[in-house]
């Protein structure tokens, strides 16, 4: 008897403990700010660094925000704003209409990255030294899917070249080993971040942009439609920090590297010196006269592929998919 | 045939109620798949009546079509076949290193203490970590996978290889020695027969762990099999497509166990009956 009192009490107490962990996280930040949880689709990063700027700076909190960064899959946080679970994610453009494609409400609401980051690196003395000279070789990929094979398919199409040129060898995200190793003789990419890693051990690479032959609809913030119908102030609220942040970066790569350091552990010595150079390539993407705006050619550009590839069915209603209206 | 394998293992000391039910349970094989009629129709029920989104929750109707769908343009059991072939061959492998090395180590105590800190500490490392490197190592085709699934279901047959052959009661090798036996004959007559029961406990355990194995390796990096089926789906949004392999590996791992079992009850036969060595 004084055993099982003694299980009701514990029993109690864990509910009440439960309760009150939900009351917590369920209580804003503060008065003023809403919390927003933002699924970014990578580890963390300098790449992600207008973010922790505008962040540090008090830009999200002035608009009565408080941003959770979770580096959680972007797959997972498409879905999770399709569901209307989160209001925000990062994405990349191809995402977006492969998620409509399967009915996922979201719209893309800012354009951060300008052109498409994915490119194909060779070691120089492979004599690889543009789209062409990839007949009959091993490109190594990490998976045939997502933005790597999108783009290289893109790519290949603006070169004008035929899709099977090459022979794909699927290695997941080890393409600086793979180069390493000569498993493969060249890899897909991305440009500000593996042939930097390469460089960086002294070797000589070359790199063949899918920018260069394709204007894709890059990486950049989405919601879903029920946000930009009934809670657009929300939207612009969050556009206008992340905004500022890029820009300040571009401007400031300094003080953008200085940021990401409360944020991205062990950006010291040797590795600093190496992220800080993902930095300046991953601003060059950054970099337009029109911050966030999105191009419609980018997006027409993205479905063809798409299409040419099978992935999606039949065109989309593109002015569903993306909007410039929430820009300042 | 689960049930039956359930009641196998009920102790003698168990209540009688809890027998009963489960001997009822096999009696009537048709409870089974009532159940999963059931679970499907509540299944249906709950996307009907809460109107979920397919991507977040597909129907069984939705499922049932998708796996229609791949199955006539033959990429599902291509894949299949490509994921069936790592596990077996991880299987094969497995079952071959565990068992010599595990003959080994239960024979010779010097061996055992040598090498066991070793072979602990390497179950501490997880295989999705591992992985990686296995394809940078082996390449990006199926040894690499083949390796994966090896590994995954080498310590748990290597553990029941030892225990297995350790509970040899030493009386019956007296009686082994006492007959003239020769290594080999204590081997075949009297060793095996008896690390039979604990070595199909982990030959249950690595079926089913060797289809992870393979599916982990396909998702490291892979252009064909199941693991490698659901990267792509999840890529696309097409939660249904997700469901059906799984489906399909669930089939694969049940069928496999399934296999296992079948060979146990046909060796083990001596041990149901209730007989003694």
């Amino acid at each position: 008897m004084h055993r099982r009192t003694l299980a009701f009490g514990l029993c109690l107490t864990l509910l009440a403990s439960g309760c009150r962990n939900v009351t917590q996280t369920a209580m804003p930040a503060s008065p003023a700010t809403r919390p927003i949880r933002l699924p970014m689709g990578y580890i963390p990063s300098v790449q992600y660094a207008p973010l922790y700027m505008a962040d540090e700076r008090g830009y999200f909190a002035d608009a009565g925000l408080s941003l959770d960064f979770d580096y959680s899959f972007e797959t997972d946080g498409v879905a999770l704003v399709a569901s209307d679970e989160l209001q925000f994610s990062l994405a990349s453009g191809e995402q977006v209409l492969l998620a409509r494609a399967q009915g996922l409400p979201v719209v893309y609401v800012l354009a951060w990255w300008q052109d498409y980051p994915v490119g194909i690196v060779a070691i120089s003395e492979s004599g690889i030294r543009e789209p062409a000279d990839l007949k009959g070789k091993h490109v190594g990929i990490p998976i045939l899917g997502g933005a790597s094979y999108v783009g290289y398919r893109a790519l290949l199409k603006g070169a004008g070249l035929p899709q099977d040129i090459a022979t794909l060898d699927v290695i997941g995200f080890t393409q600086v080993e793979a180069l390493l190793a000569k498993t493969v003789d060249a890899a897909v990419i991305y440009v500000n971040n593996e042939p930097i890693q390469l460089e960086s051990k002294g070797i000589d690479v070359t790199v063949m942009r899918v920018a260069d032959y394709a204007h894709l609809a890059s990486n950049g913030l989405i919601t879903n439609e029920k946000t930009v119908q009934t809670r657009p102030e929300l939207v612009r609220a969050m556009i206008v920090p992340m905004l500022r942040g890029i820009k300040e970066a571009i401007a400031e790569p300094d003080a953008a590297f200085l940021a990401s350091k409360g944020f991205v552990e062990g950006l010291e010595g040797e590795t600093a010196l190496v992220q800080r150079k993902v930095l300046d390539a991953s601003i060059e993407f950054w970099k337009t006269d029109r911050p966030g705006y999105s191009d419609a050619s980018s997006w027409s550009t993205m479905q063809d592929v798409l299409l040419e590839m099978g992935l999606l069915s039949a065109p989309l209603d593109l002015s569903r998919a993306f909007t410039n209206e929430f820009l300042p | 045939m689960g049930t039956d394998l359930a009641l196998r293992r009920l102790n003698k000391n168990e209540p009688e109620d809890r027998k009963r039910r489960l001997s009822r349970l096999a009696r009537d094989p048709w409870l089974v798949p009532i159940a999963a009629v059931l679970g499907l129709v509540l299944w249906q029920g709950i996307t009907y009546w809460t109107q979920l989104p397919s991507f977040i929750l597909p129907s069984p109707l939705q499922v049932i079509r998708r796996f229609v769908d791949t199955a006539a343009d033959g990429s599902l059991l291509r894949n299949t076949v490509a994921t069936l072939s790592e596990v077996l061959g991880g299987l094969a492998l497995g079952l071959t290193t565990a068992l010599s090395l595990g003959y080994w180590l239960a024979k010779s105590r010097q061996a055992e203490k040598l090498l066991s800190p070793y072979i602990v500490a390497s179950q501490s490392i997880p295989v999705v970590a591992i992985a990686p490197l296995l394809v940078i190592w082996f390449g990006p085709g199926r040894l690499s996978k083949i390796l994966i699934s090896a590994l995954i279901i080498f310590f748990p047959v290597l553990v029941n290889t030892i225990v297995g052959l350790r509970s040899v009661p030493e009386e019956l090798r007296d009686l082994m020695r006492s007959l003239r036996a020769t290594r080999w004959q204590t081997f075949r007559l009297l060793e095996v027969p008896a690390a039979l029961p604990v070595l199909f406990g982990g030959l249950k355990v690595g079926a089913t762990l060797a289809v992870i194995g393979a599916v982990v390796g396909e998702f490291v990096g892979a252009d064909e099999g199941l693991g490698f089926l659901i990267n792509v789906a999840r890529g696309l949004y097409d939660t249904a497509l997700v469901f059906v392999c799984l489906a399909v590996l669930v089939g694969m791992a049940l069928t496999l166990f399934g296999i296992v079992a079948l060979l146990e009850r046909r060796f083990c036969s001596w041990q149901e009956s209730g007989r003694s060595l």
